[in-house]
């Protein structure tokens, strides 16, 4: 492991929540990587992968989220890192999505789901565990 | 109906026996008139007219009693004709009932003799008129009957619903044109296929369910899917008078549109509360940082944050505001109140009114309106105007990032006063610009990321133009800008002037 603070990437259409995210994570000792579309992430992420994701739900299209996170579950570089989807889109046509079990999760391709705005320490403390689980998986 | 006594017409050579018969029948109540030979008998016939009963004798002058009964009962159907003489032989008797007489009275006769075959003469004819008024009525009720089927059988056949009858055997036994447009199948059936040859189990079990229930009076009621279209299809069981099921029938309306409607209206709802939430879970979150004290250390951050939290508020007023006048346009509400206006006026007022953002930006905002434009106005509402210009100035500002400049211009082109804002923005790709004018839409790249902006304000503006029947259009290169073209027609005062 590197002694430099793990990178975080936050993926969000809302500039606002970039900067709010930037925040956060940096108060909490990370490093943070900012990218308003999937497209851009996918693209940092060659330079420099993170250790876990943040990313928003509906950013041009209701599906860009989602499918995001199945494009990352599906690399083989990447399919380890941990991902949290933070949306304000709880509920589409009357159709709730918000996970409700660990199955409903992976089904997502996901690891954690927060409604929008979500409280900064709740945030951390998810990243903490997320973070400690995937660094077990890489020690065994 | 007030009565009239029947009137009887004695003809007879014979004054003694006019005027006998005049007065035994006149004492029995009948009203009588007389003639002395055929021609006159079948004049008074002719021209009186309303006998019941005719007294002929055979032998007169000028015409035969035999011609007379003739003529009377190609003229008259139901008159009783008596043939009087003393002449009686069998071969004259029989002459006369086949040309229409209906007795023979032989004379000399006492006033009974006269009597009875009258009165019995009478009473047929009553007997004949009623049997003949009861046919009439029979056959015109029948032809209303068959009428009634006919309009009946017209309004089911022209209904834009689909009707479909079946009988408690599960036999069809009606579908009109629009059942067939629905099930093209049924063309090819015959009446009284099984229910099973329409090949639609859904509607085949609801009408299964009704045929079933049928002690239960009441409609079933469900929504259908066929070949993507939705049909509500109503059925309910037909009864006879003793409360037995007879069979049932279906109803089926297409409601595609109206849950095309339905879906677009939710979707709408969702996207409203989406574009609601975001800006508020940003402030929420904004705020929390500054209330936390977690920034404390750090003024310009924190004048940051509040500065951003203001941003997102006043977005959400302009959303707001936005939505109750797109609403208020949809539902009629919205009133506008046209009159002459010199566009000028609002022109200066959305140029004025962007200013001062647009020098924070170091944007340069300038007006050129042509002299063409003295004395020229539109018909319209003024603070639709200033709406629809402070909409496209703010927005060019917000697109155009410093240094830049935005050209607003006005020019009379004939009938029509053409406003452009032009930008030295970021501008659109070719397919970016389809979908500016929808509700919601925003371009979405790098830069449009940090501009707050509801996706309102141009659907906004586009339907405003165009109830004050003008039009808009869109220029625009990535990279090099966007001028936006406003076009309304000169008012009728503006060019007399």
């Amino acid at each position: 492991m590197s002694e430099d603070p793990a990178l975080i990437m936050a993926v969000d259409d809302d500039a606002d929540f970039l900067d709010i995210y930037r925040h956060i994570l940096q108060r909490g000792g990370y490093r943070v990587a900012c990218c308003a579309t999937p497209e851009e992430a996918v693209a940092a992420m060659e330079e420099d992968p993170p250790r876990l994701i943040i990313t928003d739900l509906m950013m041009d299209t209701l599906h860009s989220g989602f499918t995001f996170a199945r494009a990352i579950r599906q690399d083989p570089r990447y399919g380890r890192i941990p991902i949290i989807i933070v949306t304000a889109a709880g509920s589409q046509r009357g159709f709730d999505f918000r996970p409700q079990t660990g199955e409903d999760l992976e089904a997502m391709c996901v690891d954690a789901y927060f409604d929008k705005p979500v409280e900064p320490k709740q945030l951390l403390a998810k990243i903490a565990e997320l973070l400690a689980v995937s660094s077990r998986e890489v020690a065994t | 109906m007030t009565y009239s006594p029947p009137r009887i017409l004695v003809v007879d050579d014979e004054l003694g026996m006019r005027e006998g018969c005049r007065r035994i029948l006149t004492e029995e109540g009948f009203e009588v008139e007389t003639a002395e030979d055929g021609i006159t008998g079948l004049d008074l016939f002719r021209d009186h007219g309303g006998f019941a009963v005719a007294l002929v004798d055979l032998n007169m002058p000028r015409m035969s009693g035999l011609d007379l009964i003739q003529h009377m009962r190609e003229l008259d159907d139901d008159i009783v004709i008596f043939v009087i003489t003393a002449y009686a032989a069998i071969e004259t008797a029989v002459e006369a009932t086949r040309r229409g007489a209906y007795g023979y009275i032989p004379k000399p006769f006492t006033p009974d003799e006269l009597l009875l075959p009258v009165r019995n003469g009478l009473e047929r004819r009553t007997l004949s008129i009623e049997t003949k008024r009861l046919r009439e009525e029979r056959e015109r009720r029948l032809l209303e009957v068959a009428y009634e089927r006919s309009q009946s059988s017209t309004i089911i056949g022209c209904m834009t619903d689909g009707v479909l009858v079946i009988n408690r055997d599960r036999q069809i036994v009606l579908r009109n044109a629009a059942m067939i447009r629905i099930l093209p199948v049924c063309v090819s059936l015959t009446l009284s296929s099984p229910l099973e040859a329409l090949a639609w189990d859904a509607l085949r079990d609801i009408i299964d369910e009704t045929l079933c229930n049928g002690s239960t009076p009441g409609i079933a009621s469900r929504e259908l899917v066929l070949d993507k279209q939705t049909y509500l299809a109503n059925i309910s069981p037909i009864f006879d008078p003793s409360g037995e099921v007879l069979g049932a029938v279906a109803v089926l309306r297409d409601i595609t549109e109206l849950k095309k409607l339905e879906t677009a209206k939710s979707m709408f709802v969702s996207m409203v509360a989406h574009e609601l939430k975001s800006p508020l879970a940003a402030i929420e979150s904004q705020l929390g940082i500054l209330l936390h004290g977690a920034v404390e250390d750090d003024p310009a951050k924190s004048k940051q944050l509040a500065e951003r939290s203001l941003v997102r508020a006043r977005g959400l007023r302009t959303m707001v505001n936005d939505l109750l006048n797109l609403t208020a346009m949809e539902t009629g509400n919205f009133t506008l109140r046209r009159q002459p206006l010199d566009l000028r006026d609002p022109l200066r007022a959305a140029v004025d009114a962007a200013r001062d953002r647009a020098l924070e930006r170091n944007v340069e905002v300038c007006l050129k309106i042509a002299p063409d434009l003295d004395g020229a106005s539109v018909l319209a509402d003024k603070d639709s105007m200033f709406m629809v210009f402070s909409n496209l100035i703010d927005n060019a500002v917000k697109y155009t990032p410093g240094p830049g400049r935005v050209t607003v211009t006005a020019a009379r082109h004939d009938a029509v006063l053409r406003v452009t804002v032009q930008d030295t923005g970021i501008g659109m790709a070719p397919d970016e610009l389809d979908n500016i004018f929808d509700e919601f839409f925003r371009v979405k790249n790098d830069y449009t990321v940090h501009v707050p902006g509801t996706g309102l304000g141009l659907s906004l503006v586009k339907r405003l133009v165009e109830m004050h029947h003008g039009h808009i259009e869109v220029q625009s290169e990535r990279g090099k800008g966007s001028v936006f073209t406003v076009s309304l027609p000169v008012a009728e005062c503006g060019i007399s002037q």
